[in-house]
């Protein structure tokens, strides 16, 4: 890695991917300088930093949940769903393909009378935190009912339609091996699988589908609400950024962060990470180093953690 | 003289060390789980919830899948180890025997998750169209069979499971089978028997070698995580059938682990659920281990 030989092997980045609610653990704990994670810091956990010296967190990245079906005869693009009908799927209460619901969306489509399979996650994920902070934002119902977090008890389980699946590309098998279903997956994944994606309704009544152009139009809807990275980002994230206005937002856009703690010790740590982050943040964000589904962060979202950067510090 | 002492002081040590190891498991798996009985006492074993937003959680339907799953892979895969080990020791010429046995010990030793993902790729699929579905149309009337199938659920998890432990029951057979003294054999030649006479007779001989097999298999069963984690459907709910999807421990601990930490009950539940995934596996062997008591003396 570049930056290993740019500390002359002195300095070693040992980055694990241990799921963001681990990450979020051993950051409170102290075992790391610094996390990632899919959701900023809950608020306790904020709060209790605050007093110990403070916190800093950015968005270093965009993504977006796609949500994909398995209809034989309905091709990629052509499935129209809006947030209250995803909500009503995964919480039971619309079973059937055929529902009028979903029929008066798609005319063109020959919907037939199957009942629908929908997937989830079965380990506890970001994708699924996005996912359901999106549904508890379109579905008071759901709010009440089920809430958002890494995992929740899917009403659909109960009454046998639901499955679960490990990881992303779990979810991605069970769509393709179960005809009449319905899932959701990081965007990346449903572009490199070739899964069908269904077009959302956004805020504004138009249906789009989560490709590069309408995450970065929701980004852009988003920026004028984001908070300093000093500050706390569990009160809007992720549930106040889902289904952002704008006519070309694609509704369950958001982004991930790293959080760092805002004093280290060792002054040569702080200059460490405060090196490879401005990396992250400007040439980083270049296309080539970004993986595929993912889109770059607008520059003056990018500002936000450049200047977050700027507040670390060394000091007892 | 000496020698003799220092290998009884390190046999001393050894088993004083896995002891140790053991109980040292079963201390913290209490320590850790100690939340959970505090808060929930027995509710948290005789109820179904998973639902980390209130902190709910009970593992009945687990415990449930890890037995159903156990059942379904033993049931299918002891007759199979039998007649493989059979097979190799009697049936086929030397050569062929070799390559055979390698390629069994070969796949008792691939890592768990080549075993789920081709689960979950292959096997689902195949079970679902040729077998599942069959069964559910035709004796869809039988309560266990009467769910309507998708490819993941705890059947294809039990014949996955089976898949995967079948080489290491039927090794313990095998060798076991190849150490019977020849002149046994011989013997039972020359009272009249016919092969399969003598099989049976020789398989009777090693009963004891056919219970250790089956419970070393079924403890491989009961703690697979990964490869079940990702064709058992991964439902805390009370399955009504075979076909249903449902949750094992050892899937649940594998899905659930990794964010566990984010939640205040939730790896006390997990560890809670490791626990009682152990008092289970001790019963059972327990059990077994008396049923083989009773056998061995009857003979």
């Amino acid at each position: 890695m570049k930056f290993y030989e740019l500390t002359n092997g002195k300095i070693q980045v040992n980055y694990q991917s241990i799921g963001s609610g681990a990450g979020q653990a051993k950051f409170r704990e102290g075992v790391l300088d610094f996390a990632g994670s899919d959701v900023p810091l809950k608020k306790d956990i904020y709060n209790e930093f605050k007093e110990k010296g403070g916190i800093i967190q950015f968005p270093v990245i965009i993504g977006s949940v796609a949500i994909v079906y398995n209809i034989p005869g309905a091709e990629s693009g052509r499935l129209r769903l809006t947030g209250e009908i995803l909500a009503k799927i995964y919480l039971g209460e619309i079973t059937y393909w055929d529902d009028p619901a979903i029929k008066e969306l798609n005319p063109d489509i020959a919907l037939p009378h199957e009942r629908i399979i929908a997937v989830h996650r079965s380990d506890g994920s970001g994708t699924t935190f996005v996912l359901t902070a999106y549904l508890s934002k379109v579905s008071e119902k759901w709010k009440e009912k089920v809430g958002a977090d890494f995992t929740v008890q899917w009403p659909v389980d109960e009454i046998g339609s639901g499955v679960g699946a490990k990881g992303n590309e779990g979810v991605a098998a069970a769509v393709k091996q179960n005809q009449y279903s319905i899932g959701y997956v990081e965007a990346a994944y449903a572009y490199e699988l070739g899964l069908n994606v269904a077009e959302i309704r956004n805020s504004d009544g138009r249906y789009v589908l989560p490709t590069s152009e309408t995450m970065k139009a929701a980004a852009r809807a988003l920026m004028a609400r984001l908070p300093k990275a000093d500050e706390d980002w569990s009160g809007i994230f992720p549930h106040e950024v889902m289904d952002p206005p704008g006519p070309d937002s694609y509704p369950i856009t958001s982004f991930s962060f790293v959080i760092f703690r805002q004093v280290y010790d060792d002054p040569v740590k702080v200059e460490l990470l405060r090196e490879f982050f401005k990396w992250v943040l400007t040439a980083g964000q270049e296309s080539e180093n970004i993986v595929k589904g993912y889109i770059p962060l607008p520059p003056e979202v990018a500002e936000i953690g450049l200047r977050g950067l700027e507040m670390l510090r060394a000091g007892g | 003289m000496n020698t003799d002492k220092a290998f009884r002081l390190s046999l001393f040590f050894f088993t004083i060390s896995s002891f140790i190891i053991v109980a040292s498991i079963v201390v913290s798996l209490i320590a850790t789980s100690y939340p959970i009985f505090m808060r929930d006492g027995l509710s948290f074993i005789i109820r179904g919830a998973w639902n980390p937003v209130r902190e709910d959680y009970g593992i009945l339907p687990a415990l449930l899948g890890t037995l159903i799953t156990s059942a379904i892979a033993i049931a299918i895969a002891l007759p199979l180890s039998i007649s493989l080990a059979v097979f190799s020791s009697e049936l086929i010429p030397g050569k062929f025997k070799i390559i055979m046995n390698n390629v069994s010990d070969l796949m008792a030793s691939l890592p768990s998750v080549i075993y789920g993902l081709w689960g979950l790729f292959v096997l689902a699929p195949i079970l679902h169209q040729f077998v599942m579905m069959p069964l559910h149309m035709h004796l869809g009337f039988i309560p266990l069979l009467s769910t309507r199938p998708v490819p993941t659920n705890l059947f294809t998890a039990g014949v996955l499971l089976a898949i995967m432990i079948v080489p290491f029951a039927s090794s313990v057979i095998r060798e076991a089978y190849s150490a019977i003294p020849y002149y046994l054999k011989e013997a039972a030649y020359s009272l009249g028997m016919n092969r399969w006479e003598v099989i049976r007779m020789m398989l009777g001989y090693i009963k004891s070698a056919i219970f250790a097999g089956t419970f070393l298999a079924l403890g491989r069963a009961m703690g697979e995580t990964v490869a079940v984690a990702m064709v058992v459907g991964n439902i805390m709910r009370f399955p009504k059938s075979l076909f249903d999807m449902g949750y094992t421990i050892s899937s649940l601990i594998a899905s659930q682990f990794p964010n566990a930490e984010a939640y205040e009950f939730m790896v006390p539940a997990l560890y809670g659920g490791a626990f009682m995934l152990f008092i289970m596996g001790l019963a059972i062997n327990l059990i077994g281990f008396s049923m083989m008591r009773r056998m061995v003396v009857h003979r």
